[in-house]
């Protein structure tokens, strides 16, 4: 019970003093800015429990001293049924989240160690980091982990059943920011059912590997490209906009070129203001490196390292090229999902066409870069394709709702709150 | 209600209906197994869905020293329950060795884990590297699948006997067939010299018996030295030189005495002289001229370059390795 009372109030807590327009927002930015400042701290050898404090301690002054205006205005909703049929299935998440113990590949063998090391060793790059046990890989991201391990280290218990609130959470808060933003982008109505969509997609749900049961990093950087994304569409904040690039590389390793997709798009939006996110983003790329080149690389790939041998591995194009159209049909994972999501894709162009074609260019340059690695990568692509297409696509969730939103604009009222 | 209002929710219907088909029944299942692991503990919950794997691992847990490395080792195929238990057994730290030969090559690392855990999809354990091995040994199959029995015999030397690993996947084994052609049983005793470990057994009538690593399998080390074998009926028997790693075995003499006169052959690689005092007493040999003292029951080595003249009342070879790895044997004459 005290990882879930830590996850309650230590994550919003620390979103709020930045972020005050929704919970979920909050909550992601919590969890993000907890993660960054710890991992920079750790870099230069601060001790992480006194930074932790610090940042605490830090967001209660500036929630304390804050001018009394609330940004959380929610947009005027009348959706009571799509806020029970969401509410619904994150009952039952919760209900067994409390009672059934981890038990996905990626979360025990990667993620969740990774946070056990941190809480254990309160370094990022001490002996669990420099080869003195298994960690099989040691050059992912660590932004998750270290919440994670803010969590262990405050509950004082090594056990993964502390942070398996995070990870729900995590979902919570992506459902919550997808209501807000689109509610507020395109319609209350809109932003009520597509968090309700979310909410019941197999592969968000239920599926084992990548889902909100398994503690994989995957619905953290859904949850950090979504909100890059719809601060790339309300185009007001690069501040914002550069913070969820930066969460995005400090995430999961297809984080950096996610944010580098995110950047090249956000120039053409940003224009000159640009310059914020991509010196933070540079900032955070810097120190991801640094970081890892103290430390030994684990079994992970080198996708920059293969990157040059791409044109020697062409015969791969056919199977990367098939594999996220093949994935999106995959019933199971997705229902029709993704089919929707083309239809309203052609729709919303009529719509909104400037913030549709931000959509699908998220999606389709995200979801390129992801087939140029199927390209180069030294694993069995078939094999490779098979574990990891289904959640490379929870990536670009909150951009194919919203083109789901936009898509049936066209027969809603304006949004009530702009 | 407009046609144009009609369709997005009709289409919004459908999409709904087709996440709900597959994610309604699989978390009522997911709601259902919850609601049964409800009344354990949560340690009881992790036992029910792992099954005895995690029953060893939390025994494990409770046995290891928290400040010491250990050795995970692993077959390829159960890699995946290594990193498993690795996440259950930290902070204790592990090193993973993906089969038992990835241990042995690391030997002379300094920080190589002493404590061995064996890793299986089904439990792991604590262990040690001779149990591993034995474990491999017993599991695979002989080298020799018809050996050539000897003429029966009540009393003999093996002039080499040894249970020792080399670079894998070298792996020294004797390999021993024994048979019992007589009506009545016989007691046979076996003494592995020099370190004078003795060992009794009796074989039934009409009996074969048979050891993929006689010397670990009857005196439980891992070692190299010579062996007389004494029986109270005459026995046939094979005893193989085998190197399991490489697949190939060399039938050993049954020496009955003294024997120096080893002819000149060409030699290969790691070649060495190997001499055995049969007798009770010390004495002195001489080894290409020069005076060597050896004590009751020894066995000595030299490193050579040829093959030397020795004399003495003991028994002499030479072994030397062919370039594709096999063990020659140069028996004295």
């Amino acid at each position: 019970m005290i990882g879930l009372a830590v996850t309650l109030v230590l994550f919003p807590l620390i979103g709020w003093s930045i972020a005050r327009r929704s919970s979920g927002e909050a909550f992601l930015f919590g969890v993000g800015i907890t993660g960054v400042l710890l991992f920079l701290a750790g870099l230069v050898h601060l001790p992480l429990v006194a930074a932790l404090a610090f940042i605490v301690a830090l967001a209660i002054i500036r929630i304390a001293t804050a001018a009394r205006t609330s940004e959380n205005r929610q947009p005027a909703t009348h959706n009571r049924f799509a806020t029970a049929v969401m509410v619904l299935p994150l009952i039952a998440l919760t209900f067994v989240a409390a009672i059934t113990p981890l038990s996905d590949f990626d979360g025990r063998a990667f993620w969740v160690l990774k946070a056990k090391g941190i809480a254990h060793e309160r370094a990022i790059d001490g002996p669990f980091f420099r080869g003195e046990t298994l960690d099989p890989r040691n050059h992912y991201p660590i932004l998750i982990p270290l919440d994670g391990a803010a969590i262990l280290g405050i509950a004082h218990d090594l056990d993964d059943r502390q942070i398996r609130w995070l990870y729900l959470g995590l979902l919570v808060a992506l459902a919550l920011l997808v209501r807000e933003r689109i509610g507020r982008l395109v319609s209350p109505r809109a932003g009520a059912w597509c968090a309700a969509i979310l909410v019941w997609i197999p592969q968000f749900i239920v599926e084992g590997e990548g889902g909100a049961l398994s503690a994989y990093s995957d619905i953290a950087l859904a949850a950090f490209a979504a909100g890059a994304f719809f601060e790339l569409v309300a185009a007001e904040s690069p501040f914002r906009f550069g913070l969820w690039l930066v969460f995005l590389v400090f995430t999961k390793s297809e984080g950096l070129p996610f944010a580098m997709v995110f950047l090249i798009i956000g120039a053409f939006v940003f224009r000159k203001r640009i310059a914020i996110p991509a010196i933070a983003m540079t900032i955070a790329a810097i120190a991801l490196f640094v970081w890892r080149a103290r430390i030994p690389a684990g079994d992970e790939e080198d996708i920059l390292r293969m990157l040059p041998t791409v044109f020697g591995k062409l015969h791969h194009l056919g199977d990367a090229l098939a594999a996220f159209p093949r994935h999106m049909l995959l019933f199971s994972r997705w229902g029709i999902f993704w089919i929707a999501v083309i239809i309203a894709a052609v729709l919303a162009l009529r719509a909104d066409r400037r913030a549709a074609r931000l959509a699908i260019s998220v999606i389709a340059a995200m979801l390129a870069v992801y087939a140029g690695v199927y390209v180069a990568t030294e694993w069995v692509v078939s094999d490779l394709i098979a574990v990891t297409a289904d959640r490379l696509l929870m990536h670009v969730i909150a951009p194919a709702l919203f083109l789901l939103a936009l898509g049936t604009r066209t027969t809603e009222p304006p949004p009530s709150v702009s | 209600m407009s046609g144009r209002s009609l369709i997005p929710r009709v289409a919004g219907v459908l999409l709904f209906l087709s996440l709900a088909a597959t994610t309604l029944p699989r978390l009522i299942a997911l709601v259902n197994n919850a609601r049964a692991l409800l009344p354990l503990r949560y340690e009881a919950r992790r036992e029910r869905q792992m099954g005895p794997w995690y029953a060893s691992v939390k025994t494990l847990r409770r046995e290891l020293p928290a400040n010491e490395p250990v050795a995970l080792v692993a077959a390829p195929r159960d890699v995946e329950s290594a990193v498993f238990a690795n996440y259950y057994l930290y902070p204790i730290r592990t090193r993973l060795f993906r089969g038992r030969n990835d241990y042995r090559n690391s030997a002379n690392d300094p920080k190589l884990p002493k404590t061995i855990v064996a890793v299986s999809a089904d439990r792991i354990e604590r262990t040690t590297y001779d149990a591993l091995r034995d474990r491999d040994l017993r599991a695979g199959h002989r080298v020799v699948t018809t050996p050539q029995l000897r003429e029966p015999a009540t009393a003999f030397i093996l002039p080499m006997a040894a249970s020792l690993d080399g670079p894998a996947p070298e792996t020294f084994v004797i390999e021993a067939t024994i048979a019992n052609p007589n009506p009545a049983p016989a007691e046979l005793r076996a003494t592995f010299w020099p370190k004078g470990l003795v060992r009794t057994m009796t074989i039934a009538p009409r009996t074969t018996v048979a050891y993929y690593d006689f010397v670990h399998q009857l005196f439980g080390v891992t070692d190299r030295g010579w062996m007389r074998v004494e029986s109270s009926q005459p026995l046939r028997a094979a005893f193989y030189f085998a190197n399991r790693g490489h697949g190939d075995a060399t039938l050993l003499p049954n020496v009955t005495g003294a024997a120096t006169d080893i002819a000149a052959s060409p030699i290969y690689r790691d070649t060495k002289l190997f001499v055995l005092n049969p007798n009770d007493t010390p004495g002195t040999i001489v080894v290409a001229g020069n005076p060597v003292p050896i004590g009751p029951h020894a066995f000595l080595s030299w490193p050579v370059t040829h093959v030397p003249t020795v004399s003495g009342n003991v028994y002499a070879y030479v072994a030397t390795r062919e370039l594709n790895g096999r063990t020659d044997f140069l028996w004295p004459r």
